[in-house]
């Protein structure tokens, strides 16, 4: 007598005779499975709570600004200074996000799964500040470029302000690659997340305090010049003077900046700083 | 075939010599590499993966050296390390689909292939819950999974029984028997343990202090003592001292008497002894050669 049962089949193993690609492929996948998660996508629905919080926040002037223009005729927001104005969301979302990129491939030492493949430690910090350093930019370029676009759809009276604009998005980039060495460097040498948070958040309240206390000393007793160097110590300044070098923007301070390639200068050598300590904190974490 | 070889290998930390002029030769199969805690196993296995320079000495896997084609290595080769290495936070399918991802697998066939050795680890329906909620033995599962889902044709097991418990142990030595025969898989399998490495390898090869102490079919292993373990109920002095006379090599362990058999006549010896003393045999069997031995006998 026959009985009919379902049988699953075990089709037994199967080797994989598809494409195999190289290096550049598993680290365009690494920068993109990073870049989605800094805004939480494929990540739990809590994890989505605070990048899309930031971001509508980051938003909402350039909606306002629009909205201005298109009711008072009168020019909106100032390009230029639109980094430093929204500087603490900025700095925020660097604290909540930076963390998540690097800690927990430190603190479950997932990293050698990593380094036990194709990719290679350059590659996965590559990607990693690739990532970070979209995520800011997309952060702070999709309001300034909402602006614009509202700007010339409203035509107000004379030229739009294509120049500022430029200027603002070229310190977006620099802005966003600073923030992110930081914010990586910061996070990787504290594999706790919660840690990571808090060092970032201190840092950037610091150097403000720092910067904004010995301003304020240095201009009440006159010394205008030497205060205009403190400020740099404030990474959204410091940017904000090279805009000023580079653009001629009216600087974000009252008082103004250095003058000459200083700002400049400055500025790629925090950057070179940030990263020989993340990569060296990367080879070291490589070889333990 | 030979899917990895060392010659005269030596890695020098600062403190210790990890790595003595180690020259081994691995064929196809599973291979147990046996040694002590801090005899070398991790450290051969970062070398052979082109991840830590070797001091002198060469090493070759899969006929490429790992000194200069680490990269090209890592490629075909899969790794499932010692340590934890898991984000509690992801299911285990979106991590081993990553971790195909970062092997250079496409995104649909990393997905295809993680769906497809998940479910040969055995692990189903929790696949998609987050790996934080595992037990011990399905975090060695995901583990072993994520060395082979690119498909390699050699696979590192680190100490991959470490942690478990009896039962566990034994699915994860099937597992590992399972991709060695039936997926046709090399595998290189380290433990302190010795006893479960015989029951999967082909082939075993024991290092001490980072040099080699033997290298051999696990045939061999099992072959060189060969001894029967005899339980009797009450008696087991007169029995022992009645085989001695006999001339049989007789030890005492605990309840067990050891009796080494030098021909058919020992098997003969030990029953007519067990009936003209009118014991109550309990137990009579075969007892295999252990490869710990090889760590008591002078290297070969």
């Amino acid at each position: 007598m026959t009985e009919h049962t379902a049988i699953i089949h075990d089709i037994g193993y199967r080797h994989y005779e598809g494409p195999r690609l190289g290096r550049g492929s598993a680290a365009r996948a690494l920068t993109l499975h990073s870049l989605r998660g800094v805004f939480g996508l494929g990540r739990t629905t809590r994890a989505k709570i605070i990048p899309f919080l930031l971001v509508a926040i980051m938003v909402l002037p350039a909606v306002v600004s629009i909205a201005v223009m298109a009711l008072a005729k009168q020019p909106g927001i100032p390009y230029y200074s639109y980094a430093v104005a929204m500087q603490a969301v900025l700095a925020i979302f660097l604290a909540s996000q930076a963390p998540y990129l690097v800690a927990p491939d430190l603190r479950y030492r997932v990293l050698p799964l990593y380094l036990s493949r194709p990719v290679t430690v350059l590659d996965y910090v590559g990607a990693k500040l690739v990532a970070m350093t979209t995520a800011l930019f997309l952060l702070l370029a999709v309001p300034l470029t909402v602006m614009y676009v509202g700007e010339l759809l409203v035509d107000l009276p004379g030229p739009p302000r294509t120049h500022d604009y430029i200027a603002s998005v070229v310190s977006t980039l620099l802005i966003a690659l600073l923030l992110a060495s930081i914010g990586l460097a910061l996070a990787s040498f504290t594999p706790r997340r919660g840690l990571g948070v808090a060092s970032v958040i201190a840092f950037y309240l610091f150097t403000s305090a720092v910067s904004g206390v010995f301003y304020a000393v240095l201009v009440s007793t006159g010394r205008e010049a030497a205060a205009g160097w403190t400020m740099l110590i404030s990474p959204f300044f410091l940017v904000d003077s090279v805009q000023v070098a580079l653009f001629g923007t009216p600087p974000a301070n009252s008082g103004g900046y250095p003058a000459g390639p200083w700002p400049a200068l400055i500025l790629l050598a925090v950057i070179a700083l940030a990263l020989t300590a993340l990569i060296s904190r990367y080879r070291k974490a490589a070889s333990s | 075939m030979t899917i990895l070889a060392t010659e005269g290998l030596t890695k020098r930390f600062p403190r210790v010599t990890a790595l003595d002029q180690l020259s081994i030769t691995v064929g196809t199969g599973v291979t147990g590499l046996v040694g002590a805690n801090g005899a070398g196993k991790s450290t051969l296995i970062k070398i052979l993966l082109g991840l830590l320079p070797a001091t002198s000495g060469r090493a070759e896997v899969l006929g490429m050296d790992a000194a200069t084609r680490g990269p090209e290595i890592r490629r075909v080769v899969g790794y499932m390390p010692e340590h934890e290495c898991l984000p509690p936070d992801l299911s285990a399918t979106e991590f081993v689909v990553h971790m195909a991802q970062m092997s250079g697998l496409p995104r649909t066939a990393a997905r295809e292939r993680a769906a497809d050795i998940l479910r040969h680890v055995g692990l189903h329906e929790e696949r998609y819950r987050p790996i934080g909620g595992y037990s011990t033995g399905m975090r060695q599962r995901v583990k072993l999974a994520q060395a082979l889902v690119h498909d390699p044709r050699l696979v590192f097991l680190d100490e991959p029984t470490n942690g478990l418990d009896p039962q566990g142990r034994d699915d994860m030595l099937a597992l590992i028997r399972r991709v060695g025969a039936e997926f046709g898989i090399s595998v290189l399998v380290t433990s302190h343990l010795l006893g479960e490495l015989e029951r999967v390898c082909d082939h075993v090869i024991v290092i001490d202090g980072g040099a080699l102490l033997r290298s051999s079919a696990i045939g061999e292993f099992t072959q060189a003592t060969q001894a029967i373990a005899v339980e009797v109920e009450e008696g087991l002095e007169p029995l022992a001292a009645r085989l001695a006379e006999l001339g049989e090599a007789v030890a005492v362990q605990g309840r067990i008497l050891t009796v080494q058999v030098r021909s058919e006549g020992t098997f003969d010896a030990v029953r007519d002894a067990v009936c003209d003393l009118d014991l109550h045999l309990v137990r009579l069997e075969q007892r295999r050669g252990r490869i710990e031995d090889v760590f008591k006998e002078p290297a070969a």
